[in-house]
């Protein structure tokens, strides 16, 4: 399975990892970090609208969050995914 | 005119320096996307700028974005992304060549036309980091109508004259005077490189008034707790103020009364007396004009 990585475990930042899923196995995210309790419906929301906005269906996604807002949170799924699909992030 | 004491550079891969550096009330920022990105985090840098840029949230800064070189291949990529969230401007590294600068004019404003952003919105800074761009310093500087600014380079610019940095920064003299001159020349503000030790402020605060006195505006900032100190340098003190007010209003019941020249305080105030108290004034904030 391929996989991707965007983003650091600095203060505000948080590590987004991709890996492919077979066509039809949907989205799958995993979360850990301070703010997960407090604002883990928020995240996975913002994970899922720009999964959304890149056209992507079926993934794992795991986020190890150190403080990320949705802005970065949301820069940072792009980041990776753009990564697993091999094209330039921007 | 701009105020620019103080450019704040903000490492482009860095969310919190990003998100709050326009706190610390420099200026200006430079969100970064040159050398404080390793050339492997490039990609998830742009993304990120480029969201904090359509955030917008920077308060009264002048927002540029430093892209990387153009004899890189991330060039046009950085402006494509940058130039439709609107920013005031981009700086340009290691700029050597006027035909670049016409270059990039066009790019711009082919962006600028896509994105329904005014053609000519966007300013660049140039970065003159080598002895070559800094011999054509006034050429680059008229190379563009869009060219608000030049600025002599520091580390990249000593090993380019096969120099080390010696404690007062001797090596730096000459390109520094040749900038300021090729700025003023074609009307386009000098500012200054960074002072990279950020523990002594004793010598920020001597390099800031040397190169005030230079001619030039500001200087760019690595460090949040530089600001402070070239704002003083740079802001004109109450006395200073207050003497500029009176030349300027002398002047202006002078030029009134159909006269050339004026008394203040018992001595003489000729043109460029007044040009000066002007920029004094325009300096404190309290008159419009100046350079772009």
């Amino acid at each position: 399975m391929k996989t991707a990585q965007a983003g650091t475990l600095e203060s505000m930042d948080c590590i987004v990892t991709v890996t492919e899923a077979e066509k039809g196995r949907g989205i799958s995210i995993v979360m850990e970090g301070a703010s997960v309790a407090r604002f883990g419906e928020a995240m996975v929301k913002a994970t899922k609208d720009t999964l959304k906005s890149l056209g992507v269906r079926d993934i794992f996604v795991s986020i190890q969050d150190n403080g990320a807002g949705d802005l970065v949170l949301k820069a940072r799924v792009e980041a990776a995914v753009r990564r697993l699909a091999g094209g330039k992030a921007a | 005119m701009r105020l620019r004491r103080t450019k704040l550079y903000l490492p482009g891969n860095n969310p919190n320096m990003l998100l709050r550096g326009h706190l610390f009330n420099p200026d200006g920022v430079i969100l970064d996307l040159e050398d404080a990105v390793a050339v492997s985090e490039k990609d998830a840098a742009r993304i990120l700028v480029r969201d904090v840029l359509r955030r917008g949230d920077f308060g009264s800064c002048e927002v540029t974005v430093r892209i990387n070189a153009m004899d890189t291949e991330f060039w046009r990529t950085d402006i494509e992304t940058v130039v439709p969230c609107g920013i005031d401007g981009i700086r340009i590294p290691k700029v050597e060549n006027p035909k670049d600068i016409a270059l990039m004019d066009e790019a711009l404003s082919q962006i600028e036309s896509k994105a329904k952003i005014r053609v000519g919105k966007t300013l660049i800074f140039c970065l003159l980091e080598t002895a070559l761009g800094i011999w054509r310093a006034y050429d680059i500087a008229k190379a563009s109508r869009r060219v608000a600014a030049i600025c002599p380079g520091g580390e990249d610019l000593r090993a380019d004259l096969k120099t080390t940095r010696s404690p007062n920064s001797e090596e730096l003299i000459g390109p520094r005077r040749m900038v300021v001159l090729a700025a003023h020349a074609a009307g386009v503000d000098a500012l200054d490189t960074v002072f990279a030790d950020i523990t002594d402020d004793a010598g920020l605060r001597r390099e800031s008034e040397w190169v005030k006195q230079l001619g030039y505006q500001g200087k760019s900032v690595i460090h949040p707790n530089q600001i402070p100190i070239i704002h003083d340098v740079f802001t004109p003190t109450a006395k200073e103020i207050e003497q500029a007010k009176k030349i300027v209003e002398a002047a202006a019941e002078a030029a009134a009364r159909g006269l050339g020249a004026v008394q203040v305080d018992g001595k003489m105030v000729d043109k460029p007396v007044v040009k000066r108290a002007e920029f004094t004034l325009q300096r404190a904030g309290l008159k419009a004009g100046g350079e772009k």
